[in-house]
């Protein structure tokens, strides 16, 4: 019968009064945080947090602004955005399938057409609504089914996150 | 016999102890409906001390409290699945078996002093001997199931069922003898605070109780990080959820085993829980309740031990408690000075 | 009876393996041998890379190593940025060894509770991720992005500090350093904590320097080496902290390492916050190619635009080597390029997989129920292993 390799304490391997304070001193944790803390989650999708400046979501086209570089579909690196060409020009046609929004076509987007905004959690029922043709793109992201209530979070050093509604 | 005596014969056939109180107080129903507040309030509270939500949505205005209906629910409709080459008949009756013995011990256990369903002289030996049959079904489980994660789940469960009867037993008898009876009217009937009096064969008793419901730190035979679920893995439907509600069974009846040895029972008695005898049980349960919260607040604190430390725990330091827990209670006696309280 | 040692497969649909498997040997409840089994998630990044222009290489390198990502980013591209020629302004550095230590910050709290999950401690899981929260949304203040950054650019950063970000870091850090104290209470000292990881899985110090270790795993052994120390890269040479090395090589060293290492990281992004110089966040040259409105944008907002060669980069040929302290131990890339837009080879050696001998070498002779306990000691990620 092979015995282990690692000597196995046995419950004595602490010291008892050590050990016994140990156990009041998690049990007494546990009961703290039962009685006294707040939550720290919010209850999406009723409420929803206010995104920074900045923040990378769905990119915005604007087409009047557009001079067909090509430049964000050179440099996408999950292929997503495609040049498709519309009569003279060649506009951007982008994938959301493959998108990773990384924000790189916005950032080098030399005539300012691409714009971040905060949609990030637009869903729909099969692959193909996810392929924005040119015009598409241009009417913008897509309106939410529901308005969740804004929540600004806070850094706090007793709670670590506090949601307070945004003075506006 | 008409109609109207027939009806007023069910009854008071209904009413009598024998019948009402193992299957509706403190029997089968009272049991189902605790196992349902009980898992809610495991997972609230575990998740109040998680910084976070818990159940929420099913009732959303009562605090998700009907979320463990909607999972019977879902349980019941589910298809129980059988693996091909499992013992199918042991299979099935396992985790049927092993629920239903968990709560005959109920038989015996009084609510009040003349409400009883089956009195007898030696009644505190009888439920002892009656909780021991419950958890071999959990090792006939492992073995059935025909998975190499359930035999160790099983085996684990069969090394732990032994280490913790013995103390079990040694730590009742330890408190019995300063109440000089078997009798668990009597016991009930004198008013005396158990953990008053012996507060090691308490802490004994206490520890035993979460040990043989696999509380955390003892969840050992269903760790789901190391052997998946241990003798349930390849349940599913309402064979599994019998399995899950089968420990809380379990702790039921201990708490309320717990609650006559140590807690005072049902007394203090005042109106209006005098107005029949089947009330006095509601402080009983109410008692039982704050052992079995305890029980389940253990889940938010500790991770769980290995299955070395647990029989450590079990042949060590709680056979050496229980031990001189009897020779405290031998003391006490000798020396009479069990007067007051 | 030659039925005595049953063989497990603890595989990939197990709640305690990840995404990989082990083929076990048992003798009762004791392991005879222990195999990992990993290639679950190899998704040929380096191969990818070969077609994948260098700036499109960026979002591909941070995704394999998931709660550490600003490290493989910044490895990456100081390879790049010796072939490229070029040198990030200082101000930059500070930048980029700022986002390195949150992440490191966040990737140990990541560790810590994977640990606490797999001992069965669903507190130390859920508190763990609740504080990585605190640290993902100053990331987001500073990146525009919750985990997969893509901050680091050949020749600085993408995005300048905002106001308002100093002050609520070092709240952030204060709430932490609180946090660290109810994490002893409630789970370190927990008597079963120490009773699960006491002289489990021990990894003797030659033993480590022989199998090739890395991270805090070598340092809990007792081995003096950390990337940051030993060889300095960005600004590490000019900030003070502490290298954490513990000497007894068990998984509660390993788990009290990760812990200490935390508060190191405070300590160096507190001294970031103060002594973090004025300047350009790009490098000269770079900088003179973006047309001039857009450096009104940039000075207005903090976000800077791309120049336009950054979409066809073409760095001279040659084969360059960096070597980057993560979250969970060492990367190293290693780059060779033909004078074309794509690479020829990338070489990325990640952490986890210098780590993955580790299963065979420390099983053996323990129980089963000790393979969780050691599995989340080592901070094992499968997908960075199997890249």
């Amino acid at each position: 019968m092979l015995q282990p390799t690692h000597y196995i304490p046995t419950g004595g391997g602490m010291g008892v009064i050590s050990a016994v304070e140990g156990h009041v001193r998690a049990l007494l944790t546990g009961l703290k945080y039962l009685v006294t803390k707040p939550r720290i989650t919010i209850l999406y999708p009723e409420q929803a947090e206010e995104l920074p400046q900045g923040y990378r979501g769905m990119p915005v086209y604007h087409k009047d602004k557009c001079i067909s570089c090509s430049l964000c579909a050179n440099i996408c690196p999950a292929n997503a955005m495609k040049m498709v060409k519309i009569g003279k020009k060649k506009y951007p046609s982008i994938n959301y399938n493959r998108c990773i929004f990384c924000g790189f076509c916005v950032d080098i987007c030399p005539a300012g057409a691409l714009e971040y905004s905060p949609v990030h959690d637009y869903a729909s029922y099969n692959l193909e609504e996810l392929e924005f043709s040119p015009e598409k793109f241009a009417e913008g992201p897509p309106e939410p089914p529901f308005k969740p209530e804004i929540l600004r979070i806070e850094t706090d050093e007793e709670v670590g996150l506090k949601y307070v509604h945004p003075k506006s | 016999m008409s109609v109207s005596e027939l009806i007023r014969w069910i009854v008071s056939l209904l009413l009598k102890p024998y019948v009402f109180a193992p299957i509706f107080f403190p029997g089968i129903a009272t049991a189902f409906i605790l196992i349902l507040l009980l898992i809610w309030l495991e997972r609230k509270i575990a998740a109040k001390v998680q910084l976070r939500y818990g159940p929420l949505y099913v009732s959303k205005r009562f605090g998700g409290i009907l979320q463990l209906v909607a999972d019977l629910l879902r349980y019941l409709f589910q298809e129980p699945i059988i693996p091909k080459n499992a013992d199918k008949i042991v299979f099935i009756l396992g985790p049927i078996l092993l629920f239903g013995t968990a709560y005959i011990p109920t038989a015996l256990i009084p609510v009040s002093g003349s409400f009883v369903p089956f009195r007898s002289e030696v009644s505190l030996l009888v439920v002892i001997a009656l909780l021991s049959i419950s958890p071999l079904f959990d090792l006939v489980i492992g073995w059935a199931s025909n998975n190499k994660f359930s035999l160790i789940g099983g085996l684990r469960e069969g090394y732990i069922i032994v280490s913790y009867e013995i103390p079990l037993f040694i730590s009742t008898i330890a408190i019995a003898m300063l109440y000089g009876t078997l009798d668990l009217v009597e016991i009930a009937g004198q008013n005396k605070w158990g953990v008053l009096l012996n507060p090691i064969a308490a802490l004994v008793f206490l520890i035993v109780t979460y040990m043989s419901t696999a509380r955390f730190p003892f969840e050992i035979a269903e760790a789901e990080s190391e052997i998946v679920m241990g003798p349930y893995t390849e349940y599913s439907g309402i064979l599994y959820g019998l399995t899950m509600g089968a420990s809380y069974v379990k702790m039921y009846v201990l708490s309320l085993l717990f609650t006559i040895l140590f807690l005072g029972g049902w007394n203090p008695v005042f109106w209006p829980f005098t107005l029949h005898p089947i009330l006095p049980g509601l402080i009983m349960l109410a008692k039982a309740l704050v052992v079995m919260v305890i029980g389940i607040f253990l889940r938010a604190v500790y991770p769980r031990y290995r299955i070395d430390h647990a029989l450590s725990i079990g042949w060590k330091l709680l056979l050496t408690l229980s031990f001189l827990a009897v020779c405290y209670s031998l003391l006490i006696t000798y020396l009479q000075v069990v007067v007051w309280v | 009876m030659s039925e005595r040692i049953l063989e497990l497969y603890i595989g990939p649909q197990h709640p305690g393996s990840g995404h990989m498997r082990f083929h076990i040997k048992v003798d009762g409840d004791i392991i005879v041998e222990a195999q990992p089994n990993i290639g679950y998630v190899h998704r040929a990044v380096e191969k990818i890379a070969e077609t994948k222009k260098y700036i499109q290489i960026i979002p591909l390198v941070e995704r394999p190593s998931l709660a550490d990502t600003a490290n493989p980013n910044l490895c990456y591209i100081l390879a790049l940025e010796k072939l490229l020629g070029v040198e990030p302004p200082e101000r930059a550095s500070y930048l980029r060894v700022l986002l390195a230590e949150m992440n490191r910050i966040h990737s140990h709290f990541y560790g810590i509770g994977i640990l606490g999950i797999m001992l069965g401690s669903s507190t130390a899981f859920m508190w763990g991720f609740a504080d990585r929260e605190i640290l993902i949304d100053l990331c987001q203040l500073l990146t525009g992005a919750r985990i997969t950054y893509s901050y680091i650019i050949p020749g600085g950063v993408r995005r300048d500090m905002p106001k308002s970000f100093v002050e609520r870091a070092l709240k952030a850090l204060r709430y932490i350093e609180k946090r660290l104290k109810d994490y002893d209470n409630l789970f370190i000292e927990n008597p079963v904590t120490k009773a699960r990881l006491e002289g489990v899985g021990v990894l003797k110090k030659k033993d480590a320097i022989r199998l090739g270790v890395v991270g805090p795993n070598l340092r809990a052994s007792g081995v003096r080496y950390d990337v940051r120390k030993n060889t300095p890269y960005c600004v590490y040479d000019k900030l003070d902290f502490d290298m954490v090395v513990l000497k007894e090589g068990d998984s509660y060293a390993r788990l009290r390492a990760r812990v200490l290492e935390i508060k190191e990281s405070i300590k160096i992004i507190r001294q970031i916050l103060k002594e973090i110089p004025e300047g350009p966040i790009l490098a000269e040259n770079y900088y003179k190619m973006i047309p001039p409105k857009w450096k009104d944008y940039y000075s207005s907002t903090g976000i800077l635009k791309f120049p336009a060669i950054f979409a066809r980069l073409k760095p001279s040929p040659g084969e360059a080597v960096a070597r980057v302290e993560g979250g969970r131990g060492e990367f190293f890339f290693y780059v060779i390029s033909d004078g074309t837009d794509k690479p020829y080879r990338l070489r990325m050696v990640s952490p986890s997989y210098r780590n993955v001998i580790l299963f065979s070498h420390l099983l053996k002779g323990h129980r089963i129920a000790d393979i969780p306990a050691i599995y989340g000691s080592l901070d094992y990620f499968p997908p960075g292993a199997d890249r």
